[in-house]
């Protein structure tokens, strides 16, 4: 066929006919009609895989919390004086904490992420407490709950070990 | 309005329901990868059994648009 043939699929089309269309012909106006049917079965089983995808993404936290924490070194009892504070990274160099000793003299250690937006909190020893600067967000320093601003929830809660003159991190309370 | 005027107004009234409940669902996903990212493991949870409820929804609707196909084609 000559290749300047008129396509014959839409009457007013200036569209040159092309040897491939002649060879493998199809309906191409029925083809690409979508029916309001066609249209709902593929909505609901995109709506089956999005439900999928979110029980996945529920199930996550739940097999990280399956699989164990490691047991690791942050600081010795003597590198962290009475209200001072340390940071560290526990379980993976990716997740940022803060190792806080009150002015009782007891450890405590949080993940450093804001609960609110994930910025990172700071320890404040004049005020006893974990601020975070990005939204003027408050954390008791003796359990890590919120006190003031706009977070709601309270920083996950490292598990400390002492051995010795070691601290070590041996899990996360979220 | 004909019979026919009434199932063009149902199927595009069940089409825009499962449409919405498609776009819900995808909010939900959005709102749990967010939660994830937060390490809050309590949001997650509640966005799946919405999105499982709306999926619910969803087959409902398409399962009674079956049921109304099959009684048209019955001699």
């Amino acid at each position: 066929m000559p290749n300047d043939e008129k396509c014959k699929d839409c009457p007013g089309c200036d569209k040159k006919e092309t040897r491939w269309r002649e060879d493998f012909p199809v309906q191409w106006d029925k083809d690409e009609y979508v029916t309001r049917r066609e249209m709902v079965k593929f909505l609901s089983l995109g709506s089956l895989l999005i439900a999928g995808a979110n029980f996945i993404a529920a199930s996550v936290p739940h097999l990280q919390r399956a699989g164990k924490f490691p047991k690791m070194k942050i600081a010795s009892v003597d590198q962290i004086a009475a209200g001072d504070s340390q940071l560290f990274r526990y379980p993976t160099d990716e997740d940022p904490c803060i190792l806080v000793r009150d002015r009782a003299g007891d450890l405590v250690a949080y993940s450093q992420v804001c609960t609110h937006l994930s910025c990172a909190v700071v320890h404040r020893p004049e005020e006893n407490t974990l601020f975070c600067p990005c939204h003027h967000g408050y954390f008791s320093v003796e359990e890590g709950r919120p006190t003031a601003g706009p977070p709601t929830r309270p920083l996950p809660r490292i598990k400390l070990q002492q051995s010795g003159n070691d601290i070590y991190a041996i899990g996360i309370e979220v | 309005m004909n019979r026919q005027e009434q199932g063009t107004t149902l199927f595009t009234a069940l089409l825009a329901l499962v449409g919405v409940g498609v776009i819900v669902q995808l909010w939900l996903l959005s709102a749990s990868v967010d939660a994830l990212f937060r390490h809050d493991s309590g949001t997650p949870l509640h966005a799946a059994i919405a999105s499982g409820v709306l999926f619910l929804i969803n087959a409902a609707l398409l399962l009674y648009l079956f049921g109304f196909d099959k009684r048209l084609r019955r001699p």
